[in-house]
């Protein structure tokens, strides 16, 4: 059977498995339910100096008959005294020594600031530090956040303080509120992060509702914006994580945070270069049980593979993942339609003629409606193949182009070089 | 005419003036495609290329040209 422990920046724990910091991690009663139901680490919910929250805090984005595809919140860090919290930390940590305990921290941009939660934190046995550089609302409002996230400088110099008094692995977690990620990523790199974490939420508001005219969520009549998170980040998230591990000066490890729903999702962000990977929204929606799909189906597909470690995954697709202008522009597939399976809902013929490259004939053969690519005008979208409800219907395949392969890049170069 | 059948006529013209000792002198991209300058002794003639894939196909005949 494979083996899920992983150890990030030092920071060990019995599978890739942790939960961000969030409202699941609120208590040691919900940490220590939740190594029980086989989560292998938490980031504890920010400490910070206690504030004061509002009610409502939660919206949730659902499409086409798909519950919470995307989720918001206005939830600030905890609100509990920093003394209850590291009393329940130390309490959780001595029952569940083997799993990591990380404390996720948000203070004013101060250097005795971070000194004292840093050293009063340590104190009481966690694994490791997340500096939460990420909450885009409220905080931030305060300057702290992702107000100090957004500035590369303030990441480093506050990164620096904390790694001036910290003994423990040092992460820091970063907003996507953000041109560049690689920016602030690199920031925490040069103040002497020992790990980064991405993504934090994503600047939002859920919805207006149509009757009243009020915000998803309000209070009392008004609303603020808050941060996105759900299944519909992956794909910002896994671009985030891809851009930093390809980033030659971002060379710490990375915790995978973002839409991550199941052991698919964190097997994807392994590959693009995430050690462990943490999860919010699954656990919000559905338990903290989720976890035993997540390790057995992570485990079976590391045994399928004949993989020994899940440590053997992390960053194998990286390579993979490059500039536009490194692309083949002579690589071709085109989309084939098995008519023995599809059902003539004609969804690809709409999409094909109203929006990519009108390819897609409709024909009929012995009185049975057909359809047909017409290859020599197909450019190998894959739009045909995206809305297709049928499974094995239309499969993209490749065809051997005539012409060498040439990138962008090559291209231009070629052409300027050449050019009188 | 098609995309298609476009490219294919893009990329015949720029066959047949390489099949007849043509040589590519010059080569410059603006908003209307691509132009291209050949040249076979005090003979020029210039051919634009409007098709993404005569563009591409032409980039290839231009590699060799440079490459032999």
């Amino acid at each position: 059977m494979a083996d899920l422990r992983i150890d990030l920046a030092g920071i060990k724990s019995p599978n890739p498995f942790w939960l961000a910091s969030a409202p699941p991690t609120n208590s040691g009663y919900q940490v220590q339910r939740a190594f029980e139901a086989g989560w292998g680490g938490a980031v504890w919910k920010t400490l910070g100096e206690p504030i004061l929250n509002v009610t409502s805090r939660f919206a949730a984005v659902s499409f086409n008959g798909q519950r919470v595809a995307g989720f918001n919140n206005i939830e600030l860090i905890t609100d509990r005294p920093l003394e209850v919290n590291l009393q329940e930390i130390l309490e959780t940590k001595k029952k569940f020594p083997s799993h990591a305990i990380i404390a996720s921290l948000m203070v004013e941009p101060q250097q005795e600031k971070w000194h004292e939660i840093v050293k009063k934190v340590e104190a009481v046995g966690v694994d490791g530090l997340e500096l939460n550089f990420g909450c885009p609302h409220g905080m931030a409002e305060r300057g702290m956040g992702a107000a100090s996230g957004q500035v590369p400088e303030l990441v480093e110099k506050q990164t620096y303080w904390v790694k001036e008094v910290a003994r423990t692995p040092v992460i820091v977690k970063l907003t996507p509120n953000i041109t560049d990620i690689t920016m602030t990523a690199e920031a925490a790199v040069r103040g002497g992060a020992d790990a980064v974490s991405m993504i934090n939420t994503i600047n939002s508001l859920a919805g207006v509702d149509l009757d009243t005219w009020n915000t998803v969520p309000h209070v009392g009549g008004k609303g603020s914006h808050g941060g996105y998170c759900g299944p519909a980040v992956k794909p910002i998230a896994l671009n985030m994580v891809a851009e930093c591990a390809r980033n030659t000066f971002v060379n710490v490890p990375i915790s995978g945070i973002g839409g991550i729903s199941n052991w698919q999702d964190a097997a994807e962000f392994m590959l693009m270069g995430a050690t462990g990977v943490q999860v919010c929204t699954a656990a919000m929606h559905h338990g903290f049980s989720i976890v035993e799909d997540m390790i057995d189906g992570l485990t079976n597909y590391l045994d399928d593979k004949g993989i020994a470690s899940v440590m053997d995954l992390v960053g194998q697709s990286v390579q993979r993942y490059s500039d536009w202008g490194d692309l083949d522009l002579n690589y071709k597939i085109v989309a084939e339609i098995n008519n023995d399976v599809c059902i003539n809902c004609n969804k690809c013929h709409i999409a094909c003629e109203d929006t990519s490259h009108q390819c897609i004939d409709l024909y009929t053969e012995s009185g049975r409606p057909m359809l047909k690519v017409r290859e020599q005008d197909c450019v190998g979208c894959n739009l045909c193949s995206i809305v297709c409800p049928v499974d094995g219907a239309i499969s993209m395949v490749e065809r051997k182009s005539t012409i060498a392969p040439m990138t962008w890049n090559e291209r231009q170069s070629l052409i300027s070089n050449f050019a009188r | 005419m098609s995309d298609h059948l476009l490219s294919m006529d893009e990329m015949k013209q720029v066959d047949d003036y390489l099949d007849r000792g043509f040589k590519i002198h010059n080569v410059y991209e603006n908003l209307s495609g691509m132009f291209v300058e050949f040249e076979r002794q005090e003979e020029e003639v210039c051919l634009q290329i409007q098709t993404a894939e005569a563009r591409k196909y032409f980039a290839a005949k231009l590699q060799e040209q440079t490459q032999f």
